[in-house]
């Protein structure tokens, strides 16, 4: 007990050094935290948009066709009958469902082209599984059977089309034979998803699938759940649902995307980063408890002549960088907790900072970001600060304990 | 049984390739309750015999019985022990603990001492603070303390947990005469009072009149051993 007070006055000894290094350790932690909120708050908007703009919860296809799904080939397609319809309704969660052909595409306005990603798709359905609906900012979604295509925003601009121009979409059928799609542009969207909004063109399903002479099969089926966050045993138990239909097909869920590996990826990356960060904050911790032994040499020294063992010493060091951790991690924290509340109420607009699309670096983002709340962060980083302290003071205060007392009491 | 014995206590320094000796075979007895000064020029090994006594450095060569057990050749954490409970320090630069108060510096040496009750802890405390002179000055810190009041309890810190034995190096040379000589009479009053053996190291001559027993020290040897009767001290 008596280590404990003498540690927490020397805590106080040099009260300016102590919140120096204690602001060293609050500044890693709340930049920690707070970068830590916008990877998160990144995330969910990466996940969210990809969910709500492209994928849905839960994509079915043909086990095989999903293992070369970005060459957006026309093989290994699924029928869309009554059997399968019923049969994803049964997953659990069900919320609905919508069949879809995506395939190669190349949109031309008669002067200049681009490739894109088509995708065909049942109007009434695909509304109800993705956010399409609120971002049609001009025209409104096709009908079935209608020659018309809704492109995204970016993609317009590119290609300096306008509301009701045709365009000549052209691509290759199911036999490897060329055909053409003349289509009114019947509609523009700009949603949160830069992909969307500058690489795809949506047609009704029909028309594709006759485009593409695939009768009435889709590439895959997207289906919305109730909750984002569903317990991935849902896929897996539907996964051995769909199998008794022995059609070969396959349940994956959004959790499964590159993009979602490849997000969290770059998360460890950044904590990396961060890690060095609160490496330097172990050093300035090393600093002060060198500093401190070397100016308390003479009272170590009387310590030892008293009879103090060397691991009281250093538990008396050890307590008194604790403490300094202590009073940065909850510093830290608090302005971490200051930091992701404003950040989560206020968000940031990337688009004002970096004037780029973050498409193309894999982060299907153009929206404002908002920080997200992560408990974990805040204890961990606590944690770190606190135990990060005691271990980095250990050495230096062991180095400090084993000086020889006459030595020590006598400077020498 | 002596208190202290000393039996061919050889001390040598290693300086890069040349060895200073600082004691020299070196034979002494110290009673228990003796009120005893080792004088001598600088450089004679005063400190470094006090420092070998109290087992914060190690003799090179010889014998040193403490209550009867030779403790030349003891491993580090039983010295560490033997000055926790028997041996009181004073030093010259008094070397207190500056965060702390006068009556937490003296609680400390007592404290790292096991099974004593904190009402004990404290009444040994108060009654130390108020032998040396310093009731009313507990709370008061070093840098509120003058130099003759902060040795007083460096004093009463060497003397809280009772031990058989105080070093005292020096313990005027940081003061003027007069509260030296003030330091000195404590110091004498705690020998009577308590029964506790002082041995210290001085070069000043008024301080080694108090002294019932003088010890000159001369290139590591001792030259002269001096007793004196109890009414003669302070005449």
């Amino acid at each position: 007990m008596f280590l404990i007070k003498l540690s927490l006055k020397n805590l106080m000894r040099h009260k300016r050094r102590t919140m120096i290094t204690a602001a060293i350790i609050a500044w890693a932690i709340f930049f920690y935290i707070t970068f830590d909120s916008f990877l998160l708050g990144m995330n969910d908007l990466v996940f969210q948009n990809i969910i709500d703009y492209e994928y849905g919860h839960v994509q079915v296809a043909n086990s095989s066709y999903w293992e070369e799904k970005d060459e957006l080939p026309l093989k290994n397609l699924m029928v869309n009958d009554e059997e399968i319809n019923q049969k994803l309704t049964e997953i659990e969660n069900y919320k609905a469902h919508a069949p879809q052909i995506d395939f190669q595409l190349r949109l031309s306005d008669g002067i200049n082209e681009t490739p894109v990603i088509g995708k065909g798709i049942s109007p009434q359905e695909t509304l109800d599984v993705l956010n399409y609906e609120d971002y049609i900012v001009e025209g409104e979604i096709f009908k079935a059977g209608e020659r018309k295509a809704v492109i995204g925003k970016r993609l317009a601009d590119i290609m300096k089309l306008e509301l009701h121009d045709y365009v000549t979409l052209l691509t290759r059928t199911k036999s490897e034979t060329f055909n053409t799609i003349d289509a009114e542009i019947g509609g523009i969207i700009n949603t949160p998803n830069p992909t969307v909004n500058q690489n795809i063109v949506l047609l009704p399903l029909d028309v594709v699938q006759d485009t593409l002479s695939v009768d009435n099969m889709v590439t895959h089926y997207i289906v919305r759940l109730d909750d984002q966050n569903f317990d991935p045993q849902i896929v897996q138990k539907f996964n051995e649902n769909l199998q008794v239909m022995n059609r070969n097909l396959g349940v994956y869920s959004w959790r499964d995307l590159d993009e979602v590996s490849i997000t969290q990826a770059k998360q460890t990356g950044n904590n990396f980063i961060l890690l060095i960060v609160l490496t330097i904050a172990a050093i300035g911790i090393i600093n002060i408890v060198i500093l401190a032994a070397l100016e308390r040499m003479e009272e170590i020294g009387m310590m030892k002549a008293m009879g103090l063992k060397e691991r009281e010493i250093i538990l008396s060091f050890v307590l008194e960088s604790t403490g300094i951790g202590v009073l940065g991690g909850i510093f830290g924290c608090i302005l971490g907790a200051i930091s992701v509340y404003l950040f989560s109420l206020y968000g940031l607009d990337f688009a004002v900072f970096v004037d780029i699309d973050m498409s193309a670096f894999g982060v299907p983002l153009i929206s404002k970001i908002y920080g997200a709340w992560n408990p974990d962060a805040f204890i961990n980083m606590f944690l770190f600060a606190v135990f990060g302290s005691m271990l980095a003071s250990i050495l230096p205060a062991r180095w400090a304990a084993k000086k020889d007392p006459v030595q020590a009491i006598y400077k020498r | 049984m002596s208190l202290l014995e000393l039996k061919n206590v050889k001390k040598i320094y290693h300086q890069g390739t040349i060895n200073v000796p600082a004691l020299k075979g070196v034979e002494l007895n110290v009673e228990k309750g003796e009120f005893t000064t080792v004088f001598g020029p600088s450089g004679s090994g005063k400190t470094t015999l006090l420092n070998v006594i109290g087992c914060l450095d190690k003799p090179t060569e010889g014998e040193i019985y403490f209550t009867g057990d030779n403790i030349a050749d003891l491993d580090k954490r039983y010295l560490a022990e033997i000055r926790r409970k028997n041996i009181g320090f004073v030093f010259q630069s008094y070397n207190l603990i500056p965060v702390l108060t006068a009556y937490e510096n003296v609680e400390f040496a007592i404290r790292i001492l096991k099974n004593i009750s904190s009402k004990e802890i404290k009444n040994r405390v108060f009654k130390m603070l108020e032998l040396v002179g310093l009731k009313g000055l507990e709370n008061r810190k070093p840098n509120e303390l003058s130099g003759g009041q902060k040795q007083r309890v460096a004093i009463a810190r060497s003397l809280v947990k009772k031990p058989k034995l105080v070093l005292a190096d020096e313990p005027t040379a940081n003061l003027d005469s007069k509260t030296g000589e003030e330091v000195l009479k404590i110091m004498l009053e705690m020998n009577e009072e308590l029964k506790t053996t002082f041995l210290f190291s001085t070069h000043d001559p008024l301080v080694m009149d108090y002294a019932r027993r003088k010890i000159e020290l001369k290139d590591g040897q001792i030259t002269r051993d001096e007793r004196r009767e109890e009414k003669d001290v302070f005449n």
